[in-house]
């Protein structure tokens, strides 16, 4: 099974569909966790999807807002899909009766 | 300069070129997507900064956990600067006496003397060729390295010459072989007075010969090999396989050529070795064929050239 981390890109780039690559799955998984997204961690947890085949990337064309250089863009495979699916069915079923799925407080 | 992000202030600018200078590190196209990602994002000064960091370290990490890269370092990497850096010392040992010999001690009448230039020529020709078979030898072993897969290329690249020079440095071979020998109970040798001892008095000779000769004779012709072994991932399967066994047959010459470095096959194969080492005459071409590989390359250039200026 993938790892949360793993999970939160594949989401991201799911989401963002064409317009998936580093920088803006970065700004998707700060926005969605508040939390910072180093490029080392992202770059190397891409390259772990690609090898698993969960993913494709290539380089796209350079941009100017980018300062002429072009783009690393990801696009989810079919079985990363179905690993992000089964991870997500995974979490929702672990999760169901848990305090914060249904808004009761169990700490006393 | 490289584009870098919106503030213009004089600590970004610093930190955009620690930026840039970190990123070099990186793969060409990972370097490309990374510095696009901290212009587009907007990633400037100390959080620039520690983000290449990061991916660099990750990276150097990555290869350090790689199986292939210790394999490699294991069987061809630490074997082949080891005979390397030994038959180096040999040879620089041997080109400072006939130097100091003939340059620092030239005299002119000698030059009237038939049997000087009898024995200059006979000394100059083996010389040569002992220079030579060096030279092919470390560019083979270079070839070798250079067929690594890309991921550990650079850190078995570094590994070698880094090995090579710690080797040739503090005379490893020697110091192995004496270790050898104590260990097996075989008597050592009596240290005897260094008949050498003008020689090595010298401090051109003593000091920095040597390491012209390893950076002439192996550095350069193994630098070379890495990056024509690189190259030939790129040629037909069967044509690497014959590249690579030649390049092999030439390392394991060496390793029988190399009086001594049999036993670090096992004792029973370095005595069987050593005891039929005369009748094993290793023709110098097997060992030379990177001259015959290039001549082949030449030949094909040449013709390619020749048959463009026909059209």
């Amino acid at each position: 099974m993938i790892g949360e981390f793993e999970y939160l890109i594949l989401s991201s780039a799911a989401r963002l569909g064409a317009e998936a690559y580093g920088a803006s799955i970065r700004i998707e998984i700060e926005k969605a966790t508040g939390r910072r997204c180093s490029i080392g961690a992202l770059y190397t947890t891409l390259d772990r999807l690609e090898m698993k085949g969960f993913v494709t990337t290539w380089m796209g064309e350079p941009t100017r807002e980018r300062g002429g250089r072009s783009k690393r863009r990801v696009q989810v495979t079919a079985t990363g899909v179905k690993e992000a699916s089964n991870f997500f069915r995974a979490i929702s079923r672990i999760s169901k009766g848990a305090s914060w799925t249904t808004n009761r407080s169990t700490t006393r | 300069m490289d584009n870098e992000p919106v503030d213009h202030s004089m600590n970004s600018r610093k930190s955009w070129l620690v930026v840039l200078w970190l990123s070099e590190l990186l793969g060409q196209a990972e370097r490309e997507a990374v510095l696009g990602d901290l212009t587009e994002y907007g990633d400037s000064g100390g959080r620039a900064i520690a983000n290449v960091l990061g991916l660099v370290v990750r990276r150097k990490t990555a290869v350090l956990l790689d199986l292939r890269l210790w394999l490699s370092v294991a069987f061809v990497v630490l074997p082949v600067s080891f005979l390397l850096s030994a038959i180096a010392h040999a040879t620089a040992g041997e080109g400072a006496v006939y130097s100091w010999m003939y340059l620092n001690n030239w005299d002119w009448a000698l030059t009237r003397n038939a049997g000087f230039w009898l024995v200059l020529r006979e000394t100059a020709m083996n010389f040569s060729i002992t220079c030579l078979v060096l030279v092919c030898w470390s560019w083979s072993a270079g070839f070798l390295i250079g067929c690594f897969p890309n991921a550990v290329l650079q850190a078995g690249q570094n590994t070698f010459i880094l090995l090579l020079a710690v080797s040739f440095l503090v005379n490893a071979p020697a110091r192995f072989i004496h270790f050898w020998m104590f260990l097996h109970g075989l008597p050592l040798r009596p240290s005897l007075p260094d008949t050498h001892a003008p020689i090595t008095a010298n401090v051109f000779y003593h000091v920095f010969f040597p390491w012209i000769v390893l950076a002439i004779l192996v550095i350069l012709p193994a630098l070379s090999g890495i990056r024509q072994g690189n190259r030939s991932l790129l040629l037909k399967r069967k044509m690497r396989v014959v590249l690579l066994t030649a390049a092999t047959i030439s390392v394991l010459v060496m390793l029988i050529h190399e009086p001594g470095f049999g036993f670090l096959l096992g004792a029973r194969v370095g005595a069987w070795l050593w005891r039929n080492r005369n009748a094993m005459p290793v023709p110098p071409w097997l060992c030379c064929w990177p001259m015959f590989y290039f001549l082949a390359i030449g030949f094909g250039r040449y013709r390619r050239r020749k048959a463009a200026m026909a059209r």
